[in-house]
């Protein structure tokens, strides 16, 4: 067993994250036990980044985490969390607290879902779920809460 | 400037009121990624330094075990953290975290190769040149092995301290939980290696999942572990301890007593 040291770490951050195969050599159970551990890992920092979210999904944030990131590698916590919160939206299953807080972050910043988010400069509302959210001159305000 | 010294712990912004209100405490250790190179402090650490407490930063992004040369902006911010809260040294994994552009999320091994103990060598020297204090270099805890391991855990690591000279961040819950999932017997790791190149040790609970046990640094520390911390202090006690906690923050008084655990382990003082 020898080569390119780069390729193969690649190959197996791709299995651990990326939902590629397991490298030749490696135990698969235990590739897979490091894999959910590391989904865990990140739910818990994406949690800290959307507390509402969080919040709102209460019991089934893990699972609905750990099922949404599956082979997703990570964007950093704030685009997880902003990507998980609009698929749901897209899906018709955001909690209210998450729909709030989606609400005040497209507010406040612009994401285009593909590069880092940018605090908006101009003032804006952020509606979904029926909340809407106000953003001027950078402080965010819930002005309507989300169908219940 | 001195070092670590005593019984520490992670500050983490969650507990830093309970931090703060530690009578005791000389050190602490802060995630070096999470504290910006310029502006103020955090208004905890600021008062932590104030107070003449020791802080480390503890780097976990830097990736020197990654095939790529290390990222200099990483290593210039680790440096101008130092920098800014005084620190003796700084700490980071011997692991890599990210590859092919894409990130792992967390800490990964590295195989225990020679090619792999030329990239961290490489990537360490090429850090110490731009840091401006030593650095301590933690083994980590790993649920799964390279297939092509050619050294054992103590030739592999001596060789990478051996090589660049850094000082030793052993983790007493990284290596109960290798040897737990490997059916290992920690204490055996204790006996081979440079126990006086430690300039700190880690301390973290763990938890049991799927048949494995993980270092999850959001459970209790495990009597085995403490077992493992006495074990280790008398055959050379380090000259400071970190508790390690990260989410899922008890009570205070199940902090205190973790503390206490430490301090009674070895032989430190209490700083509760």
């Amino acid at each position: 067993m020898s080569g390119d040291l780069a390729e193969r770490q690649a190959a197996l951050v791709a299995a651990l994250v990326a939902g590629g195969p397991v490298p030749a050599g490696f135990d698969p159970a235990a590739l897979a036990a490091a894999g959910a551990a590391l989904l865990r890992k990140r739910a818990g920092e994406v949690a800290r980044h959307w507390p509402l979210l969080a919040a709102g999904l209460g019991p089934q944030w893990s699972a609905t985490f750990a099922a949404w990131a599956a082979g997703r590698p990570t964007g950093g916590s704030l685009r997880d969390g902003w990507d998980l919160a609009r698929d749901l939206r897209d899906r018709g299953t955001l909690p209210p607290l998450g729909a709030e807080e989606l609400a005040g972050r497209e507010a406040s910043h612009r994401y285009d879902g593909h590069t880092p988010p940018r605090p908006r400069r101009l003032p804006a509302l952020g509606r979904t779920g029926g909340a809407v959210a106000v953003q001027v001159a950078g402080r965010v305000r819930l002005l309507r809460p989300a169908r219940h | 400037m001195t070092g670590p010294h005593g019984v520490g712990i992670g500050w983490r912004p969650e507990i830093a009121g309970f931090v703060a209100d530690l009578p005791g405490l000389r050190f602490v250790e802060v995630v070096a990624e999470g504290v910006a190179a310029a502006g103020p402090l955090p208004a905890g650490l600021a008062a932590l330094r104030e107070r003449g407490v020791t802080v480390v930063p503890h780097g976990v992004r830097l990736s020197l075990g990654g095939a790529e040369p290390v990222d200099p902006a990483r290593v210039a911010h680790l440096g101008a953290v130092a920098q800014r809260v005084g620190a003796p040294l700084v700490s980071e994994h011997i692991a890599f975290v990210r590859a092919g552009g894409v990130e792992a999320g967390h800490l990964l091994p590295v195989p225990r190769s020679r090619e792999a103990v030329d990239v961290v060598c490489a990537n360490v020297a090429r850090a110490q040149a731009a840091l401006p204090v030593p650095i301590a270099l933690e083994p980590i805890a790993a649920l799964f092995d390279w297939p092509d391991d050619e050294l054992d855990e103590a030739d592999f690591l001596t060789e990478i301290l051996d090589r660049t000279g850094a000082f030793l961040l052993l983790d007493v819950a990284n290596v109960y939980a290798n040897a737990r999932n490997r059916g290992a017997d920690p204490v055996a790791l204790l006996d081979r290696l440079p126990l006086e190149r430690v300039s700190y040790v880690h301390v973290a609970g763990g938890a049991e999942h799927g048949g494995y046990y993980h270092d999850t640094h959001a459970d209790p520390v495990p009597p085995a572990v403490l077992d493992l911390l006495r074990e280790l202090c008398a055959r050379h006690r380090p000259p400071a301890l970190l508790l390690e906690r990260d989410g899922h923050y008890p009570p205070a008084p199940a902090l205190r007593a973790e503390l206490d655990a430490l301090a009674a382990a070895s032989g430190f003082p209490v700083v509760t």
